[in-house]
């Protein structure tokens, strides 16, 4: 059985290195993916077409929003799913625990909590920031709700579970992570209401007061905060229910 | 609004399982509903969609995602959705499969996973958003993402079973990720290749600049099609299924059993037809003189394995293992007929798969065990939901008229003209094998409960007393319609095979395969 795997192992990586011989050269800009029409219509008319100076987000979030907004949706289904495999349901749910042998009863440790006191406004502005300017630098709902779930998760490890929950229980952050896609999917449906396709940001430019191009770069910052919304909330969602073998309760 | 049919096929399931998570709470019992009713505007959407199909020129229809229309943008800008004869068939099935298993599901899902409805329907929806969206994806890496949203929503669905559900979904998620990047990595190859995901893009680009002979493209397409065969459980890389189908919530192995390996199989298609196409697939590389004696190995291995299980749900599984086989074969043979039935058998198999599995749930829920010796006597217990499940059962052997007899026609013509006779004995291996299944199933069914002190399905209520096993005592309606109806689906597309089997045709037309040596 080793053998065998040992084969599989050698005949792979066979193949990716027969795979390179063929490989453009290195920061060519003449190979087929700098030279094809998508990519000089991307780098040439980005700015155009949306307005947005962030050519990746504008890839990301509009040109190929499609996808973002599946994305979005793998990581509310990782949530989902998490929460829904451990998840105490009938008797397991009432019945009370004995305490862990690794849990400790002292009270949170003064340095630290004072620390996270500080800290967590400013991690929370920052995700703010993060998110807020993806389209003009690096940056948008990904990161920035990442960033704004490890804030949540900080405030569960420096005291406990119960005291972050009661900031944001669970129940309620799945509530937001479905709202997240709401705000996403919405945004597209109502582009679709509009007399667009799905997604076509530029048809929302008929019901607020601004131009086609400037309509996609307020709908990314649109779509960003909705996958925020769904980022921050699925990252504590998956900590509290994982750290706590899905009882949803204790330090760490 | 007709014009935005395709839009209502992703956005009725997306929506409802947004809905479903708002509900999942203190109205959780309204989940179910709105799983249906979502699902049947989805149908709507599909029904609206393959009109519009059949009725274009060039039976196809692109849909730009974000509005970015080929006509100011060059192709590859935005995502495409093309929906064409083949696309739009395999959607129409997967839609129709998920609405007939959602109003099967109502009892099954309250009594497995109490307290779950809201989680589970969510899943349940994402599932077929996921499974419908890669049946009319044009382009090669949203085609991904798709596949990434079928497939963690079938883990959680899975996992959600008893608890050996779990030791089976975990095998699944390591295999189902290892398949998944071999498949991002050759789209990968692709794109530095080519310079672009749309599929249309793709095919242009290797025509024009000729690319069969590059050493990227041909590892691209190895790497591409090792992926999908590790997803679609093809033979040696079956090893996840059969625990994971068998082990899953009843309402899960309905919904994914007929649809997953079958979409995979849709995408292997699509990816030799459509994006490599066809002189590069077949001609280019040795998958044309290889697979179909793997092919052999795998229905050859997958039947006996079946005559092995004394489970009925674990025989099921091994025998969609075997079905993979089939339909594999039939597109590597490289046959005009072979392709036909073996699109025409991932339409069939999955509305028999269906029949079996849904009949198989009934049983399960009834006598509390799929063990075959539960089964004895059920026909008397239950005459309508074995009549259904021996209408699914009749097809997988292919006895006419049901559908499974003409795709399996199809496919044995496919070979035969092909000259593969290694093939056609294997399906006529095969075919033996199922009727030797199935009808010692039917003798088991059949047999009146005579030995008295024969005790069986072990401490399930009422079954300990001799008298009851074979008293009147028929599956709820809303487990029996669903399976009656799907067992009906089986019998009409048998009957009307010809009117599928056109619009396959012309969809296969335009690309000129081999049409074998007598013709």
């Amino acid at each position: 059985m080793r053998k065998l795997a040992v084969a599989v192992v050698v005949l792979t990586g066979g193949l990716l290195l027969y795979a390179a011989t063929d490989f453009a050269a290195w920061g060519d800009p003449e190979s087929p993916a700098s030279d094809s029409d998508v990519s000089k219509h991307f780098i040439a008319e980005t700015g155009v077409d949306t307005e947005v100076p962030n050519m990746v987000t504008a890839v990301l979030a509009d040109y190929r929003g499609f996808d973002t907004m599946f994305e979005t949706v793998v990581i509310f289904i990782a949530g989902i799913a998490i929460l829904a495999i451990l998840k105490l349901t009938g008797k397991d749910a009432t019945k009370t625990p004995g305490k862990r042998k690794d849990e400790v009863d002292d009270a949170p440790d003064l340095i630290v909590t004072h620390t996270v006191r500080l800290l967590v406004p400013i991690i929370q502005l920052f995700a703010f920031y993060v998110l807020a300017h993806g389209h003009v630098s690096p940056g948008g709902g990904f990161q920035g709700g990442v960033i704004m779930g490890a804030s949540f998760i900080l405030v569960a490890l420096a005291w406990d579970l119960p005291r972050a929950m009661d900031r944001l229980s669970v129940d309620r952050a799945i509530l937001l992570a479905g709202v997240g896609i709401l705000i996403y999917a919405g945004i597209g449906l109502l582009a679709m209401f509009l007399g667009g396709e799905f997604l076509d940001y530029a048809e929302l430019s008929t019901i607020f007061p601004v131009s086609r191009e400037m309509a996609r770069y307020h709908a990314m910052l649109g779509v960003e905060i909705g996958v925020a919304f769904t980022v921050t909330t699925v990252m504590f969602a998956i900590y509290a229910s994982l750290s706590s073998k899905g009882r949803l309760e204790g330090g760490l | 609004m007709s014009e935005n049919s395709i839009a209502l096929i992703f956005a009725c399931p997306l929506f409802g399982a947004v809905l479903c998570t708002f509900l999942g709470g203190a109205k959780r019992a309204l989940c179910h509903p709105v799983a249906v009713v979502s699902l049947g505007g989805a149908l709507w959407g599909g029904i609206e969609t393959l009109r519009r199909v059949v009725a274009s020129e060039s039976h196809e229809i692109s849909y730009l995602l974000g509005g970015w229309t080929l006509d100011s943008y060059p192709r590859g800008v935005g995502i495409e959705f093309r929906a064409d004869l083949l696309g739009t068939l395999i959607m129409l099935v997967v839609i129709g499969v998920a609405f007939l298993v959602a109003l099967y599901s109502k009892l099954t899902v309250s009594e497995e996973t109490p307290e779950k409805e809201g989680p589970f329907y969510t899943l349940f929806l994402l599932q077929v958003t996921g499974l419908a969206g890669i049946c009319l994806t044009g382009d090669a890496f949203n085609l991904y993402v798709l596949i990434e949203v079928a497939a963690l929503t079938g883990y959680g669905l899975i996992a959600m079973g008893s608890a050996r559900a779990a030791a089976a979904t975990f095998n699944y998620v390591i295999l189902g990720t290892i398949g998944a990047s071999f498949y991002l990595l050759g789209v990968g190859y692709l794109y530095m290749k080519t310079g672009t995901l749309n599929m249309v893009g793709i095919q242009e680009v290797i025509v024009q600049q000729d690319l069969a002979d590059s050493a990227t493209m041909q590892v691209a397409f190895v790497f591409i099609g090792l992926g999908i065969l590790i997803k679609m459980a093809f033979f040696p890389f079956h090893a996840w299924l059969p625990n994971a189908y068998s082990h899953a919530p009843t309402s899960t192995s309905c919904l994914l059993a007929p649809l997953v390996t079958k979409v995979m199989i849709y995408v292997m298609i699509r990816m030799t037809l459509t994006v490599f196409g066809v002189d590069f697939s077949f001609e280019e590389t040795l998958w044309t003189k290889l697979l179909p004696w793997l092919v052999v190995v795998a229905i050859v291995c997958a039947a006996t394995m079946a005559l092995a299980q004394r489970d009925l749900k674990k025989m099921l599984t091994y025998l969609i293992v075997a079905e993979v086989g089939y339909m594999v074969g039939g597109v590597w043979i490289y046959n005009y007929y072979g392709l036909v039935g073996s699109i025409f058998h991932v339409i069939s198999d999955a509305c028999m798969t269906l029949c079996l599995f849904l009949g198989a749930g009934i049983i399960l829920r009834k006598v509390g065990t799929s063990h075959f010796d539960g089964l004895k006597g059920l026909f008397r217990r239950m005459p309508l939901t074995m009549t259904g499940f021996f209408v699914g059962g009749f097809s997988i052997i292919g006895l006419p008229p049901t559908c499974g007899f003409f795709s399996k026609w199809y496919l044995i013509t496919g070979g035969m003209l092909a000259e593969r006779w290694e093939y056609v004995v294997a399906l006529l291996f095969s075919t033996m094998v199922m009727v030797v299944l199935f009808f010692r199933l039917i003798e088991r069914i059949h047999l009146a409960v005579k030995e008295s002190g024969e005790e069986f399905g072990h401490g399930h209520g009422d079954l300990d007393l001799p008298e009851n096993e074979t008293r009147f005592d028929e599956a709820p309606l809303s487990m029996l319609i669903p399976l009656l109806l799907s067992a009906a689906v089986v019998l009409l597309i048998g009957i009307y095979n010809q009117d599928v089997v056109n619009l396959v045709e012309s969809f296969l037309e335009p690309l000129n395969l081999p049409k074998g040596t007598d013709r």
